[in-house]
């Protein structure tokens, strides 16, 4: 056994409204400057959808993630000898048009417009060369089914579901979408690692937090590539590539990361799990179907006393061991199993775990009236969205998994709803909570964590001690005159 | 002293002061008095909801340096005392303040004779009329290559009228302009694709903006969010010689139907912005058309 921490995540995708503040939040404090215009380290996507950049989640297209060959693992980009071949030209990298062009408006116009008979407007140029620009994808251009034609009938998920089946979906009294928001997962097995010749990408030992080396980089872009989720940009104005950093800053000096802090759903959780090293590399090796359960496996419990001794020897901080006992990330994925990793099949071990949404169930019209499927609290059968389309974005198609999720969310609500308005038979509830497999207790834990969790139950975040954490290569006082993301710069006045 | 010092209003500030002075959403005093006067009227205990808050004045300094609460009125019908939420009718049913109506009561039957006579005495289904009966198409008429949609201009998704919305990030955060929602297959009808540039027009004005194209849109549908700025990216409409289009109330029109305008009876005591029309002012009859290229 081989003991690490990892400062953990959980986004409770009942609760996402889609307000975007979170991207808003992380734009305006990372990635507001000069090459970062198109980067949304955490974005907001509308499901059904292709997202962003767009058709993300196609790794025939983009060829990010690892994949089982011959019962070993690879790179799906290249192996030693492609990647010397595409060093210099890959092809499967994405372009700014994958992306978005970044735009403003000429918004001196309404200003120094020359007097006329009509208003002035100020029109859409390009950020990068200030050419007027025609404004055809953005960050969130499908949002809330926008385009649905062209995106959210091309979702990639949809692969496994029948053409009868996608039709159904878009009409107008079975539509339905719900949002998925995105940032790094700080995976364990990180694609995007693996893929830099440079070595610039590491994983920082103590917290897990994976991070661009802004020094190291050759700007190569095979982390690019290599990530499936695409969350590594290429900065066209350094020349550097750049990612989420799990607002490290802030974490360091116990704050929550800012896209978590403003929240406005509260769905977002953070908090230390424990996991055993040793099995990474079986735990990306197993079937598709085995891959939840195999990561599942990986994470220890921090209440074991073996665990905490192997903590320990690995020096592991008390603090942190503490922490990972309080982590509602370790609850959500561990005690009740009901967060699961976001396509676990790019086999990257993403640390990123979600609660899937909740499915609507199917309505129908009859006689002039609106009436849903009778078996409300029940039927998954009933649900507007396939079971597998919810398996193949959440369970590496495995549907036993949603399931089993969806039974325990199910029968939590039944029993809330039995004690609130009482209109469920007894019999009813015990048969729901035998069958997702909880007790009336944990029902009510379960409703606590996910509506009723306070600001310091949902972030979990412990003492980080950097400086115990890393050799002492500068001193701090060097730092002092330094500042902002990106190069170290001294200031002109000295 | 001896004489009465009288205030002053040539000042703004000033004359800011004594709007705050006199308002009982802004002087405990004048609430105090207020409700007073309420509990003459209605046979009731009211004061003591602004008896704690009988000392409170707000200046303009006061707003300037950070926002302020307002206080509890019975010119409002609501109860905002220890930081309470701002809803509706609180007074009424909390208080027992009668409602203000003919009779005190919430009234479900109208019996005005205006209502009877339009058969609106009790909640009535109307479907809509035709545009064309009531004269809302008269210079402008459908062609092959137009369809008309009903244009309804509700609340957007992010945006309360032009607050939020017309800024950098979340017009990144959409299309970068305020588009036209439509159905799909009516888009298709008039050979429209997603994010094609199209003129949204009728008798009383034109829109030039994209089709947002969404089968989430019912047929017959076409959803432009209210209240934008007509600042950005606004080009200009071939049907109207070239000049600048117009921005989401372009379209519509308010057409008052004569039961709004009753009065002179209970409840029915129309003035401006107190006895507001239903959505009349929102929802009209557009023609859409695709637009080959915008002209600036």
């Amino acid at each position: 056994m081989d003991v690490r921490a990892q400062v953990s995540m959980v986004f409770h995708l009942d609760k996402c409204i889609g307000c975007h503040t979170c991207s808003v939040a992380c734009k305006n404090i990372w990635t507001d400057r000069k090459g970062a215009e198109y980067m949304w380290w955490n974005n907001v996507e509308t499901k059904p959808g292709t997202g962003y950049p767009t058709l993300w989640e196609d790794q025939e297209k983009y060829k990010g993630g690892w994949e089982r060959q011959n019962g070993d693992l690879r790179l799906k980009l290249q192996n030693r000898a492609g990647g010397l071949a595409n060093l210099f030209h890959n092809p499967h990298l994405p372009t700014i048009d994958d992306y978005y062009e970044p735009w403003t408006y000429r918004y001196g116009d309404l200003f120094t417009a020359p007097e006329g008979d009509d208003q002035p407007t100020a029109r859409p140029i390009s950020m990068i060369d200030g050419e007027p620009v025609d404004i055809e994808a953005g960050p969130n251009w499908d949002d809330d089914l926008s385009g649905s034609p062209i995106y959210a009938k091309n979702d990639p998920n949809f692969e496994s579901i029948t053409d009868e089946e996608r039709r159904q979906l878009f009409e107008l009294e079975r539509l339905v979408f719900f949002y998925l928001p995105r940032i790094c997962n700080h995976c364990v097995n990180p694609g995007c690692v693996a893929a830099c010749p440079a070595g610039a990408i590491y994983k920082r030992g103590e917290d897990g937090i994976v991070l661009t080396s802004q020094e190291k980089c050759r700007a190569w872009r095979m982390c690019i590539s290599g990530c499936p989720y695409k969350k590594v940009y290429f900065n066209w104005a350094t020349g550097k590539s750049e990612k989420c950093i799990l607002c490290y800053p802030r974490l360091e000096t116990g704050q929550a990361p800012a896209c978590f802090h403003s929240c406005v759903g509260r769905i977002r959780y953070l908090g230390v799990l424990l996991y055993d090293a040793e099995r990474i590399e079986a735990a990306a090796k197993v079937t598709d179907a085995q891959l939840v359960e195999a990561q599942r496996a990986m994470i220890l419990d921090p209440f074991d006393a073996d665990v905490r001794a192997g903590a320990r020897a690995n020096g592991i901080p008390d603090a942190m061991l503490d922490a990972a006992q309080k982590s509602p990330v370790y609850r959500f994925v561990k005690t009740y199993q009901l967060a699961l990793p976001l396509h676990a099949e790019f086999r990257t071990l993403p640390m990123l775990f979600y609660v899937p949404p909740l499915l609507p169930v199917v309505g129908a019209r009859e006689n002039g009236a609106y009436r849903v499927a009778a078996d409300f609290f029940s039927s998954l059968e009933s649900a507007r969205v396939p079971i597998r389309y919810m398996a193949k974005l959440f369970a590496a198609g495995n549907e036993a998994e949603v399931i089993a999720v969806y039974r325990r969310l199910i029968a939590v609500r039944a029993y809330k709803r039995a004690e609130a308005v009482g209109d469920i038979a007894p019999e009813a509830i015990s048969e729901a909570l035998a069958e997702a497999g909880i007790t009336p207790d944990e029902a009510e834990a379960i409703y606590h964590l996910t509506s009723m969790a306070t600001f310091d139950e949902r972030f979990v975040i412990p003492p980080l001690a950097r400086e115990v954490n890393i050799e002492a290569t500068l001193d701090p006082f060097t730092h002092k005159p330094h500042a902002g993301f990106g190069f170290n710069q001294s200031l002109d006045r000295e | 002293m001896g004489r009465r010092d009288l205030p002053s209003l040539a000042d703004a500030v000033d004359a800011a002061d004594v709007i705050l002075h006199l308002a009982p959403e802004t002087n405990g005093e004048v609430a105090y008095r207020a409700f007073k006067a309420e509990e003459a009227k209605v046979g009731l205990p009211l004061a003591d909801l602004a008896e704690r808050t009988r000392g409170t004045r707000y200046t303009y300094s006061d707003l300037l340096q950070q926002p302020r609460r307002l206080l509890t009125s019975p010119c409002w019908s609501g109860i905002v005392n220890d930081g309470r939420a701002y809803a509706a009718y609180c007074l009424n049913t909390e208080r027992l303040v009668p409602w203000r109506t003919l009779t005190g009561r919430q009234h479900f039957y109208l019996d005005h004779e205006g209502y009877i006579a339009f058969g609106e005495h009790l909640p009535t289904f109307k479907p809509k009329p035709d545009p064309y009966a009531i004269g809302e198409f008269v210079k402008s008429r459908a062609d092959g290559d137009s369809i008309m949609l009903n244009y309804l201009t509700p609340h957007g998704k992010w945006n309360i009228h032009s607050t939020y919305y017309d800024n950098h990030r979340m017009l990144t955060l959409s299309r970068g302009l305020h588009p036209l929602w439509m159905n799909d297959a009516d888009a298709e009808q008039i050979g429209v694709k997603d994010n094609d540039w199209v003129e949204v027009y009728n008798d009383h004005g034109v829109v030039v903006t994209r089709a947002n194209v969404s089968a989430r849109v019912p047929r017959g549908i076409g959803i432009l969010y209210h209240a934008t700025e007509r600042t950005i990216s606004v080009p200009r409409s071939p049907l109207r010689g070239n000049r600048r289009a117009g921005g989401h109330n372009s379209v519509t029109r308010t057409r008052l139907k004569p039961v709004l305008m009753v009065g002179g009876y209970g409840q029915f005591t129309y003035a401006f912005n107190y006895w507001g029309p239903t959505g009349v002012n929102r929802d009209t009859y557009v023609l859409v058309r695709r637009l080959d290229k915008p002209d600036w």
